[in-house]
């Protein structure tokens, strides 16, 4: 497998950066004052040559969240960004005949439509639950990236399919003093200081059909997608790359010298690949526990102690005290979360 | 921040030519005093001062366009400069005692500056009070810059939180809160693009404000809803303003770029408040906004 890697260079900077310094530009900000730090100029942007990795892109984020302290920006931002102007994979979601395919976009060509933030689609017995996760380690500015998505999935859905969606929107922050923005831009029921970051929505919305959609078109675009995709240094960054692994052994986790043998490297070579992206090998383990195990409990409405013999606890003591370390709750109280999604 | 310096470079050029002719009038009429005859404590007083005088001038020049104020308030600041700077100049060249034309300039030119600065500072201060009457509906009481909107020339929700907290301290006086927000705003951004969807909130903004009373408050809450606070309005007067308000967003043709029309309507909720705080009223205004049975 082919990882990206923090620092390599590969999005085009006239995609949703340039949706920043737009955004930036209307309220008069200096685009270099924005540009700062990331070793891009104006003038190579606008020729369409210029390139960012996820590091330059976070700066970019950090300068724009400087000059404009605002806590409406990244709700703007995220209403500009989708379908957008990003060739093939805007043309792909803005054709999308139901939910499902326009989510696809975001599942399997994420880093062509959205770079910063993965997302993860699973499907329960009533919701659909579209999971966003952090590619490139973002630290301070995740909560922008998380707010921006949100934004840019519930406009886009609601502006293809023609009818407003009821979304159910969960955040692993607490409720911040800027409610207002929550309550009129993303108009669902908020659930702060969850395990997760994710949209929820009731399964039947998923396969039904949106009109004016062109399949033809669609398919053409996918074809496009596919071989973008393949041209890039990697589909997923290194870090989202082995949180997915981890995620699909989660009954027998690998260890960090295992991670480094599947991907062809030294275990220091990972180590400091993923120091990179602010993170480690012990951080991402216990992100993808938390995370399946908020799944299972919270959304398929397994037990705690079915979800402790899944991830291979030898004792339930030790998975409720781990379960407590990630997250700050007791699984039984994760649990009965599911009925607060389900009385909506 | 270049833009208005450079509305006024005449002002700066000027000043300019004024320091270096003193200094050259300085040089050809007196000597230079050796090191040791420098005072370094009146230097730095004196030096500072004239920095300062010149940091003030650079700030009213960065600040305020072109005008009546801005000319009184810079010609002050600069004779006040000129005198210190003359003063200044005391300190590096001995003058020959038969030499006048420095006290008059150290000691003339001050209450000159300082007459002309208290000129500018006074009808500056009128100038505040007209700028104020015509504020007057988007703030209130008390000036609070930090909690503009970026948006539109009005206050945002941190401003509007604070003047409700401070209405609901009057409890003998009843206090409505009207939440608005424009119909299928989302589909509208997407139609006109941002540069006519902003210009659209600013404009609906303006159409709300001429429909208001004196006392009353809008803000901007976030996005394309706004929040309008009557002071001392019961529920009937309140729902006869609310409609008021609809009619007029309902009959504002707003234009885009390419000068097409393109309707607005907006939906209401209201509140009157008994018994609680901001943000349980602010709640009840925008659950009013969402329920079917939302005051028409």
């Amino acid at each position: 497998m082919v990882f990206f890697l923090h620092d390599q260079r590969f999005i085009p900077a006239h995609g949703q950066a340039a949706v920043l310094l737009d955004l930036a530009a209307d309220q008069a900000i200096d685009s270099n004052v924005l540009l700062r730090h990331t070793g891009l100029f104006r003038e190579q942007i606008v020729q369409g040559e210029a390139q960012l990795s996820s590091h330059d892109f976070l700066q970019l984020i950090h300068n724009s969240r400087r000059s404009l302290a605002d806590p409406e920006l990244s709700f703007r931002y995220g209403q500009r960004l989708f379908p957008g102007h990003y060739g093939a994979a805007s043309t792909l979601l803005a054709n999308a005949g139901n939910l499902a395919q326009a989510l696809q976009v975001f599942c399997d060509f994420g880093v062509l439509i959205q770079p910063l933030a993965g997302a993860r689609l699973s499907l329960s017995e009533q919701h659909l639950c579209l999971q966003w996760l952090d590619c490139a380690g973002s630290g301070p500015h995740w909560r922008f990236i998380v707010e921006a998505a949100m934004t840019g999935v519930a406009s886009v859905t609601r502006w293809l399919s023609g009818e407003r969606l009821p979304w159910q929107f969960l955040f692993r922050h607490d409720c911040p003093d800027y409610p207002e923005q929550y309550q009129v831009h993303l108009s669902g029921p908020l659930h702060f200081a969850s395990q997760i970051d994710a949209m929820l929505l009731p399964l039947e919305y998923l396969e039904r059909p949106w009109p004016n959609h062109s399949a033809t078109a669609r398919q053409a675009a996918l074809q496009q997608c596919q071989q973008e995709i393949a041209s890039l240094p990697g589909t997923l960054s290194l870090r989202h790359g082995l949180y997915l692994h981890l995620l699909e052994h989660i009954h027998q986790p690998p260890s960090l010298q295992e991670s480094a043998e599947w991907l062809e490297c030294s275990p220091a070579t990972l180590k400091r690949r993923l120091k990179g992206f602010s993170s480690h090998y012990q951080q991402l383990l216990d992100e993808a526990r938390l995370h399946q195990a908020v799944h299972w409990l919270a959304f398929h409405g397994l037990g705690p102690d079915q979800v402790c013999a899944r991830l291979n606890f030898t004792d339930s003591t030790n998975f409720r005290r781990s379960f407590k370390r990630w997250s700050g709750q007791t699984p039984a109280m994760c649990h009965r979360q599911l009925l607060r999604f389900a009385q909506r | 921040m270049k833009q208005r310096l450079s509305l006024h470079r005449g002002s700066l050029i000027a000043l300019l030519v004024m320091a270096n002719l003193v200094v050259l009038a300085n040089l050809a009429s007196g000597d230079l005093k050796t090191v040791s005859e420098l005072v370094w404590l009146d230097i730095a007083g004196e030096g500072g001062a004239a920095l300062l005088a010149l940091l003030w001038i650079g700030l009213i020049l960065n600040s305020r366009p072109t005008g009546r104020v801005t000319r009184l308030l810079v010609t002050g600041l600069s004779t006040l400069f000129l005198a210190y700077w003359q003063d200044l100049m005391d300190e590096f060249i001995q003058l020959p005692s038969a030499v006048m034309w420095d006290h008059w300039l150290e000691s003339g030119a001050m209450p000159l500056g300082m007459l002309l600065l208290t000129l500018g500072i006074y009808h500056w201060h009128r100038e505040q009070q007209a700028i104020s009457a015509q504020l007057q509906k988007r703030e209130r009481v008390f000036r609070e810059h930090r909690s503009l909107d970026g948006l539109t020339p009005l206050s945002g929700p941190r401003y509007l939180r604070e003047q409700l907290a401070m209405e609901l301290l009057k409890q003998d006086q009843p206090l409505s809160l009207v939440m608005l927000d424009l119909h299928c705003f989302d589909h509208s951004r997407r139609l006109l693009g941002p540069h006519d969807s902003d210009r659209l909130l600013r404009e609906v903004a303006e159409v709300l404000l001429l429909n208001l009373r004196q006392q009353d408050l809008l803000c901007r809450y976030a996005g394309d809803r706004f929040a309008v606070v009557l002071p001392r309005t019961g529920r009937q007067e309140a729902e006869s303003l609310t409609r008021e308000l609809e009619q007029a967003v309902r009959h504002f043709a707003f234009k885009t770029q390419r000068g097409i029309t393109h309707p607005v309507a907006i939906m209401a909720g209201l509140a009157v408040a008994h018994d609680e705080d901001a943000d349980s009223l602010i709640e009840r205004a925008n659950r009013n906004l969402h329920s079917p049975s939302r005051v028409a």
